[in-house]
């Protein structure tokens, strides 16, 4: 998963559009996802993740998220399918008893709530994997017209994800070292054996930020206003995308309003 | 206690590797460096001998185990690790708590936990700190409180990743020195560092690694007096060794020192001609 906020560079269509037409696709997906109910609909969301990260040529890099995200999305179906008590029984985990009951409702509201998450959390890491994140900042504050320090400490979060992956490791490697065990069975021995792990992340975290603060601030951060070296170009080829995905969005509404799709 | 046994390793989906047929074995009471430049693969290799990291190919033997078929708290009895970094582990409210925190882990009895950490922390001379909050300590003093945890596991083999990395001169002399006690007292020792300095004064036998292979295994004399191998791989012997093998073209001038001490005994005993030639 240390690939999640990771820029993977190529040379593909993908990659040289404007951050601003990939947040905006990003954006769109999240929006129909939230429309749609129909898990085979919300799939459909999905594979369309799928192939932008093929013509992108990251799919490779991508699958593992995927694959995190498809598991993450499992468990949330495993802990809810039983809650829902509406609709017809489908069958139950101990027959004649009542006793993990799942319904067709329940069935089909469960993996539309788990296709929704993915699609919501599918697009960022492919945004994020084929957008420099310098260029990000940039459009963000240039075309959005977003203050530069929320920008900047907004993709600094995201930068640091994959640094914060590493120092865990460390930090894990560290307390195994002095024979720390992580795989207890009791569920409370588990959640207290993170705190070992929690705090020295922590503080290592506080410490960085605290260095990488005043690197910055002996870099003249925050004094007088900013200029761009590079500036990223929206292109028509840019205004041809968005378009196509505003009117595949709007087609998709439409759709959804007339009943055709659920 | 340590036996390699051509040892591959390469990290997950990255096809090359780090390690390529490592083989070499460690006695017990040994005093072994690593040194070899940045990405030669001496931390990898480090962290074979608790299965933090396990091999793609060959094997590692701790004391007869088996690494692969062993968990890194299994071998947390048998080997100690210093990291490079003691914010990496350090989590607990007091220097106390932070050294008997690995002795609990092993289940031992509150008596035996409560009489290594004090053993423990006047070994690294932190006994007035034990009451401290480790975390509002100096950087040397935490990397003291990680060599103190490791210490009251008493595992046999002491694993040291750039132990004196960020302390002063004194604070690193003053760990290497600790490391040579545990040494005496029939502990083996590996460590890796950059300072050859440290090397030529504790060391007893180097390991040279360059690109994942073993380039030179010998005593630390026998590998500082062949700077034309170490050259390959960016380093260069101690300043003593270098200074004695540019008077080498005076024959017989001194013979293979490595420290201060050494070549000021050699210089002592030189004949009165050959003083004149060293320093006119």
């Amino acid at each position: 998963m240390s690939v999640v906020a990771n820029y993977i560079p190529r040379d593909s269509f993908v990659h040289r559009l404007s951050p601003l037409t990939k947040l905006f696709w990003s954006f769109l997906l999240m929006t129909l996802s939230c429309f749609f109910r129909d898990p085979l609909v919300l799939a459909g969301l999905f594979l369309s993740i799928v192939l932008v990260a093929l013509a992108a040529g990251i799919l490779k890099e991508m699958f593992p998220v995927f694959k995190g995200l498809l598991c993450i999305a499992g468990l949330f179906i495993l802990f809810q399918i039983f809650f829902i008590s509406d609709g017809k029984t489908i069958f139950t985990l101990i027959p004649g008893t009542g006793i993990g009951r799942v319904t067709d409702a329940g069935l089909v509201g469960c993996l539309a709530m788990g296709a929704r998450m993915i699609v919501i959390a599918a697009s960022f890491p492919v945004l994020m994997g084929t957008t420099q994140i310098k260029d990000l900042v940039v459009v963000l504050v240039e075309k959005l017209r977003i203050p530069y320090p929320y920008a900047f400490m907004f993709v600094t979060s995201l930068r640091f994800v994959p640094t914060f992956m590493q120092e865990m490791d460390q930090i894990i490697q560290a307390q195994s070292s002095r024979a720390h065990r992580l795989d207890n069975k009791n569920f409370l021995k588990r959640f207290l054996s993170i705190c070992p792990l929690a705090i020295p992340l922590m503080v290592t975290s506080v410490k960085k930020a605290e260095r990488m603060a005043i690197s910055m601030e002996t870099r003249g951060f925050g004094v007088g206003k900013r200029t761009n070296l590079h500036s990223k170009q929206f292109r028509s080829v840019d205004a041809l995308v968005c378009c196509a995905l505003l009117l595949a969005g709007v087609g998709a509404a439409v759709l959804h309003f007339m009943g055709i799709l659920a | 206690m340590i036996k390699v046994v051509d040892l591959h390793f390469k990290y997950g989906n990255i096809d090359l590797e780090v390690l390529r047929g490592l083989s070499f074995s460690v006695e017990k009471g040994e005093f072994v460096a690593l040194i070899g430049q940045n990405g030669a693969g001496k931390t990898t290799l480090l962290k074979q001998f608790n299965a933090l990291l396990q091999p793609t190919g060959g094997t590692v033997q701790i004391a007869g185990l088996d690494t692969a078929r062993s968990t890194t708290g299994e071998l947390a009895r048998k080997v100690g690790f210093l990291f490079q970094n003691p914010d990496h582990q350090i989590f607990m409210p007091t220097v106390f708590k932070e050294i008997g925190f690995g002795p609990k882990n092993l289940h031992l009895s509150k008596a035996e936990i409560d009489a290594r950490v004090e053993e423990a922390a006047e070994a690294v001379g932190l006994t007035a700190y034990l009451g401290h909050n480790p975390l509002l300590l100096s950087k040397g003093q935490r990397q003291r409180v990680a060599f103190a945890s490791v210490l009251s596991m008493k595992p046999e083999i002491l694993v040291l990743d750039e132990p004196t990395t960020g302390q002063d001169y004194q604070e690193g002399i003053e760990i290497m020195e600790m490391v040579q006690k545990l040494n005496e007292l029939g502990h083996t020792i590996v460590f890796v560092t950059h300072d050859m300095e440290l090397v030529a004064t504790y060391a007893k036998r180097v390991i040279v690694l360059s690109g994942g292979r073993v380039l030179l295994d010998d005593s630390c004399r026998n590998v500082f007096y062949h700077p034309e191998i170490l050259r390959q791989t960016n380093l260069f012997p101690p300043q003593i060794a270098r200074l004695a093998q540019m008077f080498a073209q005076q024959p017989s001038l001194f013979g293979r020192p490595l420290t201060v001490e050494e070549i000021y005994q050699e210089i002592l005993n030189l004949p009165e001609s050959a003083s004149h030639v060293c320093c006119s």
